[in-house]
C-alpha cells in the first residue's frame, strides 16, 4: 500500500496523497523538559516509514539529537567553528540519530492518552506523546 | 459495602483548603447516592509543597505541568484499579496543577471503607500510583531559575 522509494525530503513537504508515501498523519506532543529542549510542543507529522511507531518518529523528528544537546555543557553547545571540540560532538550525534535502538531511559510513550509501547504501530489521527520522567503527587 | 465504590476525582488550578474539601466530601456522601456516610474507617493523606528544592535551596514556587486529557483519564484508571483491589466504599482525589507556593496543598487522597486495612492500603497504593503513573511534571523555581524535577522523593 505504501511505496518505499519516495525520498524522505519529499514526504515531509508534499501533501500526503501526492507524495505516494505514508498517508497517515499523527499529532505529536512533547511535555516539560522534552518540550523545552526541542523548542516545540505539538505538531502534525507525516511519518516517513511504515509502519510508523513512536520510536521511528523520535528518530524522524531529531528528538534524539535535541535530547543529547540538552545535556551538553554551554561550551560544547557553541556553534561549529567557534570551538575545536564542538564539531566532532555534533557529527557523532547525527550519526547516532538513525540508529537509536530505543528511547532514552525514563522517556515514556502515550498514544491517545494511554501509556503504550514505543514499538506499537501508529494509525491515522493518533495522538502520540513523549513523556519525560513523571513527578506527581 | 456498595458493589461500586463512589469515586470523586478533581484537578484544580487554584489553591484549595484540604480540610474544607474533606468536609464537603463528607457532606456529599451523606446525600442519596453519594457513597454512604456511615463507613467505619477513613484514611486521609494531604501532600504539601516543601519549602526547599531537592538541592536544598529555598523554594519560591513549584510549577506543576500536566497532560490535559490524559491526566484525567489516567487518574480515573488508577483510582478505579485501586478501588477494585480493595474493599472500599468511597474515594476522593484532588490534585493541583499550575503554580503552587510552599505550604500549599498539592494532593489530597481520602478513602472510606468498613475497615482500616483497606482504607489505608488503598490510599497508599493510589498515592504511589499518582507519583509514578500519572502525567505530572514538577518544576522547582528558586533564585529566579526553574529546574525540572527528575523522579520522585523516597517513600
Amino acid at each position: 500500500m505504501v511505496s518505499a522509494d519516495v525520498p524522505a525530503s519529499q514526504v515531509s513537504v508534499d501533501p500526503p496523497a501526492a507524495a505516494g508515501g505514508s498517508t497517515i498523519q499523527v499529532r505529536v506532543r512533547l511535555f516539560a523538559s522534552l518540550r523545552e529542549r526541542a523548542g516545540w510542543s505539538e505538531q502534525l507529522v507525516t511519518p516517513q516509514v511504515t509502519p510508523a511507531t513512536a520510536l521511528s518518529l523520535w528518530r524522524q523528528l531529531g528528538l534524539a539529537r535535541s535530547e543529547r544537546d540538552g545535556d551538553l555543557s554551554p561550551a560544547a553547545a557553541l556553534p561549529p567553528g567557534s570551538g575545536a571540540a564542538a564539531a566532532p560532538v555534533v557529527a557523532v550525534d547525527r550519526a547516532d540519530d538513525g540508529a537509536a535502538p530505543e528511547l532514552p531511559a525514563g522517556v515514556r510513550v502515550a498514544i491517545n492518552h494511554g501509556f503504550a509501547s514505543p514499538g506499537r504501530p501508529l494509525a491515522d489521527g493518533d495522538e502520540l506523546a513523549f513523556l519525560p520522567p513523571i513527578s506527581g503527587g | 459495602m456498595p458493589a461500586c465504590p463512589h469515586l470523586t476525582i478533581q484537578l484544580r488550578d487554584q489553591a484549595f483548603e484540604p480540610l474544607e474539601a474533606l468536609a464537603a466530601w463528607q457532606r456529599q456522601r451523606q446525600e442519596p447516592g453519594g457513597g454512604g456516610g456511615g463507613a467505619a474507617a477513613e484514611a486521609q493523606f494531604i501532600g504539601r509543597v516543601r519549602g526547599r528544592t531537592a538541592a536544598g535551596e529555598p523554594l519560591q514556587a513549584l510549577e506543576l505541568e500536566h497532560y490535559p486529557g490524559m491526566t484525567e483519564a489516567q487518574l480515573d484508571r488508577l483510582a478505579r484499579g485501586c478501588a477494585d483491589r480493595h474493599d472500599i466504599a468511597a474515594l476522593l482525589v484532588i490534585h493541583r496543577v499550575g503554580r503552587l507556593l510552599p505550604g500549599e496543598a498539592i494532593v489530597l487522597v481520602a478513602v472510606a471503607a468498613d475497615r482500616r486495612g483497606p482504607a489505608q492500603r488503598c490510599g497508599q497504593e493510589l498515592l504511589e500510583a499518582l507519583k509514578h503513573e500519572a502525567p505530572f511534571w514538577k518544576r522547582e523555581w528558586s533564585g529566579g531559575r526553574g529546574h525540572w524535577v527528575q523522579g520522585n522523593t523516597a517513600l
